[in-house]
């Protein structure tokens, strides 16, 4: 369902942080994209987004293509972006947060969001606190319920565990699979988290100098999880 | 008893006539990061709709409506050609509306003439209430004040489309990841912004003499409101033109119009001082 | 393009001071009077380009220094001996003190910046004019007519200064003079500083400058000359009226400046000129449609050329104690 080929981005013009990425998901695949800081995660995710000044290359999501089009177009055509950080608006309640997860989208705009509420109980208690008010891993919870109530075909998800302490991350990590399973939802995650990487994907692939440079299945770093020092150590 | 009553009902009618004015500049300041100078010409479109549409024998609410209507049309056009391609430079957004404002200014004045034209109100029997009588057009001006100032908050705070435009505010590119079109927003919210001064204007006009000079007259008490209400929250607005307004009655009332301005100014600065980002700013940088 | 620069601003001043040769009295003083308009932007461009500051009331300090030099030499004021150095001198004091002082007033602590520097002084200059209409003393909606020429000499020997010439030669030396002293002071460590607390406030005030004192000293000198314009402007048309402290002259000097480029002090004084010569040229056949264009001229100068027409071809190169490598002039 996407195919991306010799991706070139970066931030400033000229310099390129991703430098000729290849990738395909296929529908249902759930990945880890894994990799030393600075080798291009976040920055890769941002170009799907297509929130980064500087991009060429190709990037076809369901048979069309969406290297050129604004954020808003992408969104609506089926990717959700839970970023770095989470960004939910800290004044809006859970509600509006929720609400502006599907208002730019004429198809779910006046669809209930309560399935989100099955997935994420302690967002359905709250309903009307101040998002900025709640603690990391609630934010977290929220992020990713609002990415959810668009509807999309493909999540990505940038650091979910980022702040967050392990408990919480291994309940976020548990609901995520459960979404995956039952929504039959694409995922990709960038995480460093080995822990939550291996709760929730199947395939894991590693980023280096702006390229993935090989994959494997979660069950192999499962058996041998030294062979993840080779990429992620210095 | 009586002088009391005059002094109040002015002030307060000044004060809704400011809070009128203000509100459309505070939604494209406070929600756009937008100066916009050309307020006050807005606000001469929209008066000089009024005087035109006259001419036709249109009921008074419709005027209005086209008012509004036009106006709003003026500053989506703007936003198009100018406003869109400078947001990222704050500064620069003033010198380009101060030169739209000139430029606006001097259209009326080859399209109709350098002369004062006039309006005619609706309605315009003087109402007698607590011992005095008191025009009641200018009572309409008031209520129509409020009624606008509500309906703006009601738009802004409980309707689907006032979300999606709090949410681009408060961080565009998240809204614009969640499928926002942001652009969209822009739009109608300087639009939106511009067709209440253009409302502002037509509800004003059959009070004032209609010439193209009328729209500066308001921008000074309508900036410093804004600066003393703060741009954080609509609310500002009517923090600001209560201040304002109110204070400038008053010492107009006991001193004189000069007077009652260099006292205003002062009062601004001193509030500026105390509250940088104004009485409803929040207390960053 | 900037390469040529240095050769430009000296044959354009070289071109000012031989203009006497090609023009008669009448363009002469047109002349004078374009470059009373260049030293009003050339206060401008400075509090602007360098400080970052975007006065929207120059004409407040324009205005004051014309008051004053009107008020002076008609001996209106009492205590002070009317002669012209007495009034040129108040005509640069007092813009200084008052624009000093609303400097400090505003610049300190926590002080307001950008948008809200701008309303403040259109405010200001708005309500000076309002002001000046309403006090009879100084002649209120009418002004002061009768303002004498500027008179030079000492003791015995005194002589007006009727003739265009002469007061051609006057505003030149103060123009060149104010020219040159800004240009000094941008390439001072002053400057510098400026233009650090221009791009970066927070980190010049942790770098340990107080930058508000800093702004309100940029500021009363950009007054003190803006003055000093309207003190030479009130002595040449013999007549000043509210209109020169207000809003439209306000709106002139800052598209002036914009137009020629702000951060360039010599593109800002050509900006004066050159506007003004065209204005004189084109308002008999635009009419009204000449502020039409000027307002869309100036909005399409900002939007598409934001460091103004001529700036480009007029940038000086740095002094050499300021050229760090890999350093660039913004």
């Amino acid at each position: 369902m996407l195919q991306v080929r010799d991706l070139q981005a970066g931030y400033i013009r000229g310099a390129p942080v991703l430098r000729g990425l290849d990738l395909d998901l296929v529908r249902g695949d759930c990945i880890a994209l894994m990799g030393r800081n600075g080798m291009g995660k976040t920055t890769f995710v941002k170009a799907l987004m297509g929130v980064l000044p500087q991009i060429s290359g190709s990037i076809r999501f369901l048979d069309q293509e969406i290297a050129a089009l604004p954020p808003y177009r992408i969104s609506n055509a089926g990717i959700a972006y839970v970023p770095q950080g989470r960004e939910i608006f800290p004044d809006f309640t859970v509600e509006q947060n929720l609400a502006m997860g599907r208002i730019g989208k004429r198809k779910q705009r006046n669809e209930p969001v309560d399935f989100v509420y099955d997935y994420f109980p302690v967002l359905a208690e709250r309903r009307k606190q101040l998002g900025g008010t709640m603690s990391g891993g609630q934010q977290q919870q929220l992020a990713i319920a609002r990415a959810l109530v668009g509807r999309p075909d493909l999540l990505l998800l940038d650091e979910p565990s980022e702040g967050i302490q392990p408990s919480i991350v291994q309940e976020i990590a548990a609901i995520l699979r459960r979404i995956v399973e039952q929504e039959k939802m694409t995922v990709l995650v960038v995480e460093q988290n080995l822990d939550l990487v291996r709760r929730l994907a199947d395939h894991v692939r590693f980023i280096e100098n702006g390229r993935i440079q090989s994959g494997v299945a979660v069950e192999e770093i499962n058996r041998n999880p030294a062979m993840i020092g080779r990429y992620l150590s210095v | 008893m009586e002088m009391t009553v005059l002094i109040g009902l002015d002030a307060a009618s000044y004060i809704l006539t400011l809070l009128l004015v203000c509100i459309g500049l505070v939604i494209i300041f406070g929600m756009m990061n937008v100066v916009n100078l050309a307020h006050g010409e807005f606000f001469l479109l929209g008066a000089y709709t009024v005087v035109l549409l006259q001419q036709y024998a249109l009921p008074f609410a419709v005027i209005l409506l086209i008012a509004f209507v036009v106006v709003a049309l003026v500053g989506l056009v703007i936003e198009e050609l100018v406003i869109r391609r400078i947001y990222h430079r704050f500064l620069d957004t003033i010198l380009a509306t101060w030169g739209i404002s000139l430029a606006l200014k001097q259209l009326v004045i080859v399209l109709f003439g350098p002369g004062s034209q006039q309006a005619v109100a609706p309605f315009a029997e003087p109402v007698a209430m607590f011992g005095i009588t008191y025009s009641s057009y200018r009572l309409f001006v008031m209520g129509m004040a409020i009624l606008i100032t509500a309906a703006t908050f009601f738009i802004l705070f409980r309707t689907r489309v006032g979300l999606t435009a709090r949410g681009v505010i408060a961080n565009r590119q998240m809204a614009a990841c969640l499928g926002v079109n942001t652009r969209r927003v822009d739009r109608l919210t300087f639009a939106f912004g511009s067709g209440l001064a253009g409302l502002a204007g037509a509800i004003m006009a059959p009070l004032m003499s209609v010439d193209p000079q009328m729209g500066v007259g308001f921008l000074v008490p309508a900036f410093l409101s804004v600066l003393v209400g703060g741009t954080a929250s609509p609310l500002g607005a009517l923090w600001g033109a209560g201040i304002i307004g109110g204070s400038n009655s008053v010492v107009a009332a006991i001193w004189t119009p000069v007077v009652a301005q260099i006292a205003v100014f002062s009062i601004a600065i001193v509030v500026i001082r105390l509250w940088p980002g104004g009485v409803t700013g929040k207390r960053k940088r | 393009m900037s390469g040529y620069s240095r050769q430009l601003t000296v044959l354009f001043w070289a071109a000012l001071i031989a203009s006497p040769l090609f023009l008669d009295g009448w363009n002469l003083g047109l002349l004078s009077q374009l470059m009373i308009y260049g030293i009003f932007a050339l206060s401008l461009a400075f509090i602007w380009g360098q400080g970052g500051l975007l006065c929207f009331g120059q004409s407040l300090f324009f205005g004051l220094g014309a008051y004053a030099m009107a008020l002076t030499t008609k001996d209106m004021i009492p205590g002070i001996p009317a002669t012209t150095l007495t009034g040129l001198g108040l005509a640069v004091i007092l813009p200084a003190v008052v624009a000093g002082l609303l400097g400090l007033a505003l610049f300190k602590g926590r002080g307001l910046y950008g948008a809200y520097f701008g309303i403040v002084t259109l405010s200001a200059a708005v309500i000076a004019e309002r002001l000046a209409i309403n006090w009879s003393y100084i002649g209120g909606f009418n002004g002061l007519l009768d303002i004498p020429p500027l008179r030079v000499g000492w003791g015995s020997w005194q002589t007006e200064l009727y003739d265009p010439l002469p007061f051609f030669f006057v505003v030149l030396v103060a123009a060149l003079g104010i020219y040159l002293l800004l240009l000094r002071l941008e390439r001072s460590a002053f400057g510098t500083v400026l233009r650090g607390i221009r791009d970066n406030e927070t980190r010049a005030t942790f770098l340990g400058f107080e930058t508000a004192e800093y702004k309100a000293a940029a500021f009363a000198v950009s007054g003190a000359i803006a003055g000093l314009a309207g003190a030479l402007f009130a002595v040449q048309f013999a007549f000043v009226s509210p209109a020169i402290l207000g809003f439209a002259l306000a709106t002139e000097v800052l598209i002036w400046v914009a137009i020629g480029g702000k951060t360039v002090l010599l593109a800002a004084f050509i900006g004066a000129v050159a506007v003004k010569s065209v204005e004189n040229v084109l308002s008999d056949t635009l009419g009204q449609y000449w502020l039409l264009v000027l307002g869309l001229l100036f909005v399409v100068a900002v939007v598409l050329m934001p460091r103004g027409l001529l700036a480009p071809f007029l940038q000086l190169p740095l002094p050499r104690a300021l050229r760090l490598s890999g350093s660039k002039e913004e």
